[in-house]
């Protein structure tokens, strides 16, 4: 029933000397989609300065002053969805800004949109609002630091993000993997607009940079673009450090005003995106919690009902897996049981023929399905410049599917339990607070 | 229903036992992503099944309750297998006014479409099965407790509605799931699942009439009674709720319920389409009242404003984040009522409309909820850009003046617990 319309080469572009860019030609979407990176190493010194600079870049450019002149400008650009944030892979903190814009082919007289998106985004980019001092106003980074303050505490709010990255910081111990992308308070109050001006001409002369698009156009615009708007000679990628463990076994139980109990394990696996073997180490976590037929799901939520959800998933540059699900307080001894159990089974291959064939079917349909949403092949090709390599599309497909139970279980043999984290009521009994009407 | 403005087309067909199949083309597509969908969610506890005469009332989330159970097979096993083993995805979701079924495949489009809409259409409930799924939902049902901006909505809505069941949880609540037999699951699947009641809607590289027909040979070897339409008796406040949970800084947000509920069709998603657009001129990112609460520290980016409704309830909602959540209230209260409404907003806000409905039919996730949601209420998703275009200033300023009554007006709000560690 399908019939491809066109072949497709997926990326072409290049990175070196710090510098480069990815164009995906496609005539798949009516969409446009520019995403820059500038990529820096997570330090405590400066990962609170990458945080806040997009939000202060959202504040205003040379030709848009304000945030309701480029709000408005984005209305008119068909409405236009514009980010500026940071990410995180690995010790890298990423701070990218991207526009996703209808192609004019599409809209009533046919306008240009993407000359208007790269405009826009060098503006961004390039021309940002300084006061006479020529820094950033005052009055945006006060604003900012604030916002960014309340949002770097709003993490409390969301248990399930909460518990995950209680577990990273534990097993960090201090190395920079285990600091938020969103950066430390007590780091950001002490930003000023000089030394955030200063850090941001630094990254846009010498951090290395990278400009993605995906979506109907001629790879050459974009490869001028770079050429002449960007310094050629910057900061080389630097490698991810992978983990190495410095708990083994360790627990770590907090207590809080909550309904539902969070679990969440790390785990080592000794193996990044770049090994060799790391197909057979997905097939291994596909297995384990990657979907619904997994050996978590079913044993913990289909067969206990212990659970709505129970996952397992690699972080492929750090070489960690994590295992997470929300349990009844009192169900925590045997839910890290069953875990255990499930983990055993792994090791002594005890895996069948169905669930080697679901999770290889899965993981095509993962794979392939990613390639019709434009911010996922770009985050795809992201991670692969920044990992150093590894499998992508159909050659990871190939790879999975050649994967047997032995490589599964020479995989599981090097797993190692690191550090568990659990998330529990700060009461003796359930109940806490019902919504009350004044 | 086609649209020539945008190009884009959604092919429809009746069958005979009543269901609807539609199917939009994405061709160049590698995902083929298809929903099966009923009319039936979770305001829908007190209905007349068809060839009885008296209503009855049945728990509270018992609609998701039933979308978690179809997934049980006879004999064993689950459906979520019978799609891994054709490499497809499945899941399945309830809101107030539907349950939708779904999978997602790249590869053996008819086998998956025959596996979804086989198994929706084959219930299989025991005493044992039944009773499994509480200790599930459960712990589902604790895990929203546990997250404030679905307390925040859902203590909003039981603010505004005193007694329209939109105003409980769509799961229900850990008390009534306890309730549920498999005698109160067939009466629901009886009445709601019903192929007249029902609607596919299929996006990706395939061909419209070949999945008509994939459908129709399917449906003909079922046999389905003819029913009735169902009836849904008529459903018809305090002015503040608050509530304590461990978070950060108070969550605000604000509603009015919508008093003229249009019904279905046109004029329902003409005033929707108003509704959306004077809340983006009110409050819009580019508004000059964003731009002020932004300013006054009273309120960060994710502050959004938005309609949204069924064919008999319609809410405007508007929060997000704030320190000082009455100091917002009383600018909100005082400033919506009066902010100026020009031409120029409106004209450019119906551009980005237009080029957000252009983008819909890139995300097959987005374009079926959207559908599906408009279909139930008998609006045609591809008649949006005409009614869009045609919308006047003076539609919007009527709008605004329906809609911000005070006494429809309710505030929900979550307060951080005083010893909150973080």
């Amino acid at each position: 029933m399908q019939h491809p319309i066109e072949t497709e080469a997926g990326f072409v572009g290049h990175f070196h000397n710090g510098l480069g860019w990815y164009v995906y030609p496609t005539h798949r979407f009516k969409t446009i989609t520019l995403q820059a990176f500038w990529v820096n190493d997570m330090d405590p010194a400066t990962v609170s300065l990458g945080a806040l600079l997009p939000h202060i870049l959202k504040r205003g450019t040379v030709s848009w002053p304000n945030f309701t002149a480029i709000q408005q400008q984005l209305e008119s650009l068909y409405g236009a969805t514009f980010r500026a944030d940071v990410g995180k892979i690995g010790d890298k903190q990423l701070i990218s800004v991207s526009l996703e814009v209808i192609h004019g082919q599409y809209l009533p007289g046919k306008p240009d949109t993407l000359s208007a998106s790269l405009e826009f985004l060098d503006e961004v980019l390039n021309r940002p609002q300084v006061n006479s001092g020529g820094v950033f106003e005052n009055e945006y980074v006060t604003q900012e630091k604030e916002l960014l303050t309340r949002q770097i505490h709003a993490l409390i709010n969301d248990k399930g993000q909460y518990a995950l990255h209680r577990l990273i910081e534990t097993m960090a111990q201090g190395r920079p993997f285990g600091l938020r992308k969103l950066g430390r308070v007590e780091d950001l109050v002490k930003v000023t607009p000089e030394s955030l001006y200063a850090y941001y001409q630094t990254v846009r002369k010498s951090s290395p940079f990278v400009l993605m698009a995906v979506g109907d156009l001629d790879p050459d615009v974009i490869a001028t673009y770079v050429s002449t708007h960007w310094n050629g000679h910057r900061s080389e990628l630097v490698k991810i450090q992978p983990y190495t463990p410095l708990n083994r076994e360790y627990e770590v139980i907090e207590k809080q005003p909550v309904q539902q109990g969070k679990i969440n394990i790390g785990y080592f696996t000794r193996r990044t995106y770049a090994s060799a073997d790391y197909p057979a180490l997905m097939m291994y976590a596909g297995i384990l919690g990657g979907f619904a037929h997994s050996k978590l799901f079913v044993n913990v939520r289909e067969k206990e009902s212990l659970a709505y959800y129970a996952y397992a998933r690699l972080d492929a540059a750090l070489a960690l897996m994590i295992i997470g699900a929300g349990i009844e307080f009192e169900d925590y001894p045997a839910v890290k049981r069953i875990i255990g159990e499930q983990l055993e089974a792994m090791r002594q291959g005890d895996i069948d023929q169905q669930e080697m064939h679901f999770t290889e079917q899965a993981f095509r349909n993962d794979i392939l399905s990613e390639e019709d949403v434009p911010t996922q092949l770009i985050g795809r090709q992201m991670e692969k410049l920044v990992l150093g390599g590894g499998l992508s599309g159909e050659a990871l497909i190939q790879a999975l599917e050649s994967v047997t139970v032995p490589e599964i279980q020479r995989v599981a043999e090097d797993i190692t339990l690191d550090t568990i984290y659990f998330l529990t009521t700060d009461q003796a009994a359930t109940g806490g607070d019902e919504a009350q009407g004044e | 229903m086609t649209n020539e403005v945008i190009g884009e087309a959604i092919y429809l067909a009746r069958l005979s036992s009543g269901l609807t199949v539609a199917v939009a083309r994405r061709p160049g597509f590698k995902k083929v992503f298809a929903t099966f969908a009923t009319h039936y969610g979770s305001i829908d506890n007190t209905f007349v099944i068809p060839g009885t005469e008296e209503p009855v009332t049945v728990p509270d989330g018992i609609a998701h309750f039933l979308e978690h159970k179809m997934f049980e097979k006879e004999g064993g096993g689950d459906v979520f297998n019978d799609f891994a083993a054709l490499g497809a995805s499945s899941n399945a979701y309830t809101d107030y006014t539907s349950t939708t079924f779904l999978f997602s495949s790249t590869s053996k489009v008819a086998e998956n479409l025959e596996i979804l809409l086989d198994f929706v259409q084959r219930p299989y409930f025991t005493e044992a099965n039944v009773n499994k799924e509480k200790g599930i939902i459960e712990q589902e049902i604790r895990m929203y407790l546990d997250m404030p901006q679905d307390r925040l909505h859902s203590n909003l809505m039981g603010a505004l509605y005193q007694h329209h069941p939109v105003r409980l949880d769509i799961a229900g609540s850990v008390e009534s799931i306890r309730t549920i037999t498999p005698e109160l699951l067939y009466q629901c699947y009886q009445t709601f699942y019903h192929p007249s009641n029902m609607v596919v809607f299929i996006v990706g590289d395939v061909d419209p009439e070949d999945i008509w027909r994939q459908v129709e040979r399917n449906q003909a070897r079922k046999k389905f009674a003819m029913q009735p339409p169902i009836t849904r008796p008529p459903t018809v406040r305090i002015p503040r709720v608050e509530q304590k949970m461990p978070v950060s800084a108070p969550l605000f947000m604000m509603g009015y319920k919508d008093t003229q509920v249009a019904g279905s069709g046109d004029a329902l998603l003409r005033r929707e389409i108003a509704m959306g657009l004077m809340w983006q001129m009110l409050l819009g990112k580019g508004s000059p009242l964003f731009a002020d609460l932004y300013q006054a520290g009273l309120i960060n980016e994710r502050f959004h404003a938005r309609y949204s409704g069924g064919t008999t309830f319609g809410v405007s909602a508007l929060g997000g984040e704030t320190l000082d959540p009455h100091r917002l209230e009383s600018w909100l209260v005082e400033r919506l009522l009066v902010e100026e409404l020009n031409r120029d907003d409106l004209a450019r806000l119906k551009k980005k409309e237009m080029g957000e409905m252009i983008g819909l039919f890139q995300s097959p996730e987005d374009l079926a909820y959207a559908f599906n949601n408009m279909f139930f209420r008998g609006i045609d998703l591809l008649s949006y850009i005409d009614v869009l275009s045609s919308i006047t200033l003076d539609e919007i300023q009527e709008v605004r003046d329906s809609q911000l009554q005070e006494q429809s007006r309710a505030v929900s709000l979550i307060l951080p617990v005083a010893n909150s560690n973080d």
